[in-house]
């Protein structure tokens, strides 16, 4: 370690990624509490956030506040289509696990396709939410994106925890979770939690895409890396739980771009899988135990 | 309402006993049969892509032993296919093998792999288990693209030499077609007779129940890893035969499109069934010829055709007709 700025810096940028591999994860676990299920389409939510915004801004003249807000609805209503058209006949049929997985492989490619129809395949982004030059902190650039991303993440994160914990829906929610039987007979809703929670997991992933497309790009082929680095932050933290996701993605950010550092940007994705292999095998219940 | 994620379903297929010919099974077999024949006859470009076809047939007989019979799950088959891909294409060309020395060496050295990975990974359940074998799928393609001295990253080796024994080379399309098919109904056999061996039984076993299967003294952890070794067998031998029939081997070919391919093959076809990763895989390569008009959506009906099978269908053809006998013959 020769500059101490350079490893620093890395760190920061680590801990932003990280941020955002947090939030996807956050996303496998709201679904997986409701139901179960880990959903593989998790990474066309990420990049239907940054396209949808890219092209709201661009083709439709919107601010970016309200191309933002947009490209999170457009999300939220593609999670409650996937949830209708594939998920939940295939859940009514009691398939078995791998099944629900290849099917939501599917939906992936399916929602990529038509990504790619719609908008073509030149690599699109987004400008900085704010247009100021890096902070220097004691010789340390920090990016205004990192600390946006890094600002975002946590307000998203207690809104969340208070949509959980005193909202009568988010409540509903995680009694779903411990029982779904007894939250029947509790008289609630247990099926259309299911598709909340695929729109909430969905919302998720795009504001993930929206916060990360301005440090680097988005096309329609982004998703699938997205979705395995917010899997393995979730199995990191212990799968179903927000909170260790968040962690999980931080560590794993943080591996990443130390990984980046020392051994050069080709063992980016070896480290993370490394990183996934070594928690499946020793610790697969995460560093918070996972919830079932 | 959801169960433990501890995996599936098989239905411990009854041998049927049955006096009655199984006439919609034979009926998938002669398809196939015709499928090849036409590519015989005419050769050319659909000698071309049955060829493909039937290398996918290999590999996909691999998953569907692990996956069919066992009821395990493995997203990372793709990686023996790379080692037994890259094994073949690297001592064939630098060290100048034969190619049958070299195929034999990437199975060993997929074997080697497969024991080595099976150990920590076959302990894992459902989701952990898909998790796990993906990552090593995906772990095999970066060292494919990273590791250049060897498998010359992206650019990918070329000059690989065809299929023979000694003076026998396998060059024509039809040639290359026939041996395929040899190799194809090869496997085809063996899994038959696996499939009612006692080893097949307790695969089925296993599949129906680990716990049931472990109390009737069956070695659970060994079971599933002598099914995982066959896996990998096939599977390191299709990467084999590939490399030897296209003459070129990059790391795209056994990246994550692979493992898809794959598994769409195995449940159009039928899972757990023998003639069901060959019409799997003739079907699945055909497809896409059919509707060459429609470039840009292809990828896109292929996806949708998938999910539609896995809900309405997900037993497939060979299932299907292995039903439609049973019913006859009860």
């Amino acid at each position: 370690m020769d500059n101490i700025s350079l490893v620093l810096q890395s760190l920061i940028s680590g801990i932003s990624i990280g941020c955002v591999y947090g939030l996807i994860g956050i996303g496998f676990c709201v679904i997986y509490n409701a139901s179960g299920i880990v959903n593989f389409a998790q990474g066309a939510f990420v990049m239907i956030g940054g396209m949808a915004t890219s092209v709201l801004m661009t083709d439709f003249q919107l601010p970016y506040a309200a191309a933002a807000i947009g490209a999170i609805i457009i999300a939220g209503i593609v999670g409650a289509a996937v949830e209708r058209l594939v998920v939940r006949p295939l859940w009514n049929r009691n398939v078995a696990i791998f099944v629900m997985i290849l099917a939501t492989l599917a939906a992936q490619i399916v929602i990529e396709r038509m990504a790619y129809i719609l908008v073509g395949d030149q690599p699109k982004t987004l400008p900085p939410v704010s247009d100021l030059p890096p902070m220097m902190l004691g010789g340390v650039a920090v990016n205004i994106q990192s600390l946006w991303i890094l600002a975002s993440s946590l307000i998203i994160i207690a809104a969340l925890n208070v949509f959980f914990k005193t909202s009568r829906t988010g409540k509903a929610m995680r009694a779903v979770s411990i029982n779904a039987e007894a939250a029947v007979l509790q008289g609630i809703p247990v099926s259309r939690m299911l598709t909340l929670a695929f729109v909430i997991s969905a919302m998720l992933g795009a504001i993930a895409g929206i916060l990360l497309t301005p440090t680097q790009y988005t096309a329609f082929n982004v998703g699938v890396p997205f979705a395995i680095s917010g899997f393995i932050a979730a199995i990191i933290g212990g799968f179903g739980r927000p909170l260790g996701a968040f962690i999980g993605g931080i560590a794993l950010g943080v591996i990443q771009s130390m990984a980046i550092l020392e051994l050069g940007a080709g063992f980016k994705n070896v480290a993370a899988l490394s990183l996934l292999l070594l928690f499946l095998f020793f610790r697969p219940s995460g560093l918070l135990g996972s919830t079932r | 309402m959801t169960s433990s994620p501890s995996t599936t379903l098989p239905e411990a297929r009854s041998a049927v006993q049955t006096t009655r010919l199984p006439l919609a099974t034979a009926a998938v077999w002669a398809v196939s049969a015709a499928i090849v024949g036409y590519a015989l006859i005419f050769g050319g470009y659909a000698a071309t892509i049955i060829s493909f076809a039937l290398i996918y047939a290999v590999f996909v007989s691999g998953l569907n032993v692990f996956m069919g019979l066992t009821a395990q799950v493995s997203f990372g088959q793709s990686a023996f296919a790379a080692i037994g891909g890259y094994s073949s294409a690297v001592l064939t060309t630098t060290y100048a093998w034969p190619p049958l020395a070299g195929m034999s060496a990437g199975l060993v050295f997929s074997l080697l792999a497969a024991w080595a990975i099976g150990f920590p990974t076959l302990r894992l359940k459902g989701h952990y288990l898909a998790m796990a074998t993906l990552a090593i799928g995906l772990i095999t393609y970066e060292i494919a693209v990273e590791w250049e001295s060897v498998t010359q990253g992206y650019l990918g080796i070329s000059g690989i030499p065809p299929l023979g024994i000694g003076p026998f080379e396998a060059v024509s399309d039809r040639q290359i077609l026939v041996v395929l098919s040899v190799v194809v109904l090869v496997i085809a056999f063996a899994v038959k007779r696996i499939q009612h061996s006692r080893l097949g039984r307790s695969f089925a076993a296993v599949a129906g129940s680990e716990e049931a299967a472990a109390t009737l003294g069956i070695n659970v952890a060994r079971t599933k890893l002598v099914s995982f070794l066959l896996a990998a067998g096939l599977a390191s031998i299709s990467g084999s035969l590939f490399v030897h029939v296209v003459g070129y081997v990059s790391p795209e070919v056994f990246g994550l499109h692979m493992v898809i391919l794959a598994f769409s093959m195995v449940y159009i076809g039928g899972l757990g069934t023998v003639a069901g990763p060959l019409i799997g895989a003739l079907i699945v390569s055909i497809l896409p010829e059919v509707f060459r008009g429609m470039k840009d959506s292809q990828d896109l009906a292929y996806g949708i055709a998938l999910i539609l099978i896995l809900i309405y269908a997900p037993k497939g053809i060979a299932g299907v007709a292995g039903a439609f006998d049973a019913r006859r013959a009860a």
